[in-house]
């Protein structure tokens, strides 16, 4: 058996992995276009921010490590075209044949054109280059004043990161909030001040519209009219699947749509990981959901379907964890349907949850500062997408009253979910 | 050596906290200091349709074969000792993100004062020296057990907290 990956992040790692466990002798040619192991965008703020080493970017080893543990070539070559009916990939070397192929070639940062803007001055944070850069550009002790364009989950490490090197750092996004896929207005407003009081400036519903250069130094005019000194700019404001080399050959939305089994609508074609969207357990649905676990797997599920092992991913809810400036945000489902709202604590004190039911289940969560209940409140939204209506077990029910969430509000929540 | 995980006997359990003092002994843990203990101990009273029950449980990690925070973990700290199968970890690397707790649903990873993940480790160095864990064997009534993954069942399945929470794991991404 020949077994195709195209794009060597952790969707393709996991699908190597599970090809090697279910196929011991078949062939498998990696192509990539960075050379490199597979890293996780989501560490580069922490590499950017020197909390992180260079070797810790690549949390699997080394490439030369991988080649030799699961027995796969790797061709440093950019991937021209899939042909999905020749079950080919191309490149500049000519055409290969395979019985199986993986795309899993990830997704971009969002980079659009802004008017005045050098290159010199315009980050991203994406790529173990992007933070590369950025943590260089800081460290010249040039940087006085930064605008991050996107206050998401990104968006705000950034913001801290600069921020705790003194940095002025002015947070501008086109919603009317922070984490707008994902926290609740009021939610949103009560860390807004807490970030504003770490002295980051917040401005929502507006964006970056050009940048001048002044005497005193450049400036990033925004489009409500608002100016902010800004000696470099930040693109924090989204990704989009890199889909590309399958446009034509496959059925794409704004992902590669798959299957339970990873499967795409071509036969003998999967995707995996950022490129693809699967299975949203909330909508029922497909969708993309970008994120670290969810591309493992992904990934893995490719693998093994491609070997010839039956298996499916049930999919996923959308879900963020963001631990920054000393606080914890936790957002789990879909922010936009309303429901019954269930409350506890205070958005000041510790601990406060918020969960928004609707037709027995639990449709959003967010919760503050309590990062501890958040796997139990997890699963217990998963189940009821999932139609098991069983109440919380008394194992994690003690959990949560361990971490102070009383056995009332619980009862209340079983009352909403089952009537 | 054979796969192990730690069970607990729901009949047996008296939450008399013995398994918690001896993990914290173990493992050097200072709840004076702030420090939070790897297992935690508790009873509960529950009416559910005019049925009063009591539950006594003690909860660690469960170290789940397919487990959950492994996956999730970003950069790749916590492991599968192959020896043990227990759910070990290095936290060098740890970034304090969190996710790993996201990802369980029992709520067991907590954070240290250095901001990097903490949690019970199945004290997998006694297993490979032919001990046991600590918890299990401060344990006085024998609810917690050091049980083989694929060997007889030591405790019966429904009194045994892995068998009871395999439906909730199973939903678990």
């Amino acid at each position: 058996m020949r077994y195709g990956i195209v794009g060597f992040g952790t969707a393709g790692y996991h699908g190597v992995k599970e090809i090697r466990k279910y196929d011991p002798t078949g062939t498998i040619h990696v192509y990539g276009d960075t050379g490199m192991a597979p890293y996780n965008p989501m560490l580069t703020t922490y590499y950017a921010a020197g909390k992180l080493s260079y070797e810790g970017m690549f949390p699997f080893g080394t490439l030369e490590e991988m080649e030799k543990k699961y027995g796969f070539s790797y061709e440093k070559r950019p991937v021209k075209r899939v042909c999905a009916k020749e079950r080919s990939i191309e490149t500049d070397q000519g055409s290969a044949v395979y019985d199986k192929i993986l795309i899993a070639t990830g997704a971009r940062a969002v980079d659009p054109a802004i008017q005045g803007l050098s290159a010199e001055d315009r980050f991203l944070m994406r790529t173990i280059f992007d933070g590369e850069r950025l943590r260089k550009r800081v460290e010249t002790g040039q940087v006085k004043y930064a605008v991050v364009i996107g206050a998401s989950m990104v968006g705000i490490k950034v913001a801290e990161l600069l921020n705790q090197q003194g940095i002025g750092t002015c947070l501008v996004d086109l919603a009317d909030q922070i984490f707008p896929l994902s926290a609740y207005p009021d939610v949103a407003r009560e860390i807004e001040g807490r970030v504003e009081r770490q002295r980051v400036t917040l401005h929502f519903s507006t964006t970056i519209d050009h940048m001048e250069r002044r005497d005193e130094g450049q400036t990033a005019v925004l489009t409500n009219g608002e100016e902010v000194p800004a000696d470099i700019v930040v693109l924090c404001i989204g990704t989009r699947a890199n889909v590309e080399l399958m446009a034509d050959a496959v059925e794409v939305k704004r992902g590669i749509v798959v299957n339970r089994r990873m499967e795409t609508s071509a036969p003998g074609i999967y995707a995996a990981g950022d490129c693809c969207e699967g299975n949203d357990l909330e909508s029922g649905q497909t969708q993309l959901i970008g994120l670290w676990a969810n591309a493992n797997h992904q990934g893995m599920t490719a693998g093994a379907n491609m070997a010839g092992h039956f298996q499916e991913f049930q999919g996923n809810i959308l879900h963020n964890i963001t631990h920054f400036m000393n606080m914890d945000f936790i957002g789990f489902g879909d922010n936009r349907i309303s429901g019954e709202i269930l409350e506890h604590g205070d958005l000041q004190n510790g601990l406060y949850i918020r969960l928004v039911c609707q037709g027995g289940r639990i449709v959003g969560a967010n919760i503050l500062d309590h990062y501890r209940i958040s796997g139990i409140i997890k699963n217990y939204m998963l189940r009821l997408f999932a139609g098991d209506r069983q109440e919380v077990p008394d194992y994690q029910r003690g959990m949560l009253v361990k971490a102070g969430i009383p056995e009332t509000f619980m009862d209340k929540i079983a009352r909403e979910i089952n009537g | 050596m054979k796969g192990y995980t730690i069970d607990l006997d729901l009949e047996k359990c008296i939450s008399c906290g013995a398994c918690m003092v001896a993990c914290m002994d173990q493992k050097d843990i200072h709840p004076e200091n702030g420090q939070k203990p790897f297992r935690t101990v508790f009873d509960l009273e529950t009416n559910r349709d005019g049925i009063t029950a009591y539950s006594h449980l003690s909860l660690a990690c469960m170290h789940c074969v397919d487990a959950p925070c492994i996956t999730a973990c970003p950069s790749a700290c916590i492991r599968k000792d192959e020896e043990t199968n227990f759910t070990i970890f290095d936290t060098a690397n740890c970034i304090g993100c969190h996710s790993c707790a996201m990802a369980c649903p029992f709520g067991i990873p907590s954070f240290g004062e250095d901001g990097k993940m903490e949690k019970c480790d199945g004290c997998y160095v006694r297993v490979h020296h032919g001990m046991k864990p600590a918890c299990v064997k401060a344990c006085p009534v024998e609810a917690l057990r050091l049980v083989e993954l694929e060997g007889d069942k030591t405790i019966l399945p429904e009194r045994s907290l892995q068998e009871s929470s395999k439906n909730i794991l199973d939903q678990q991404v």
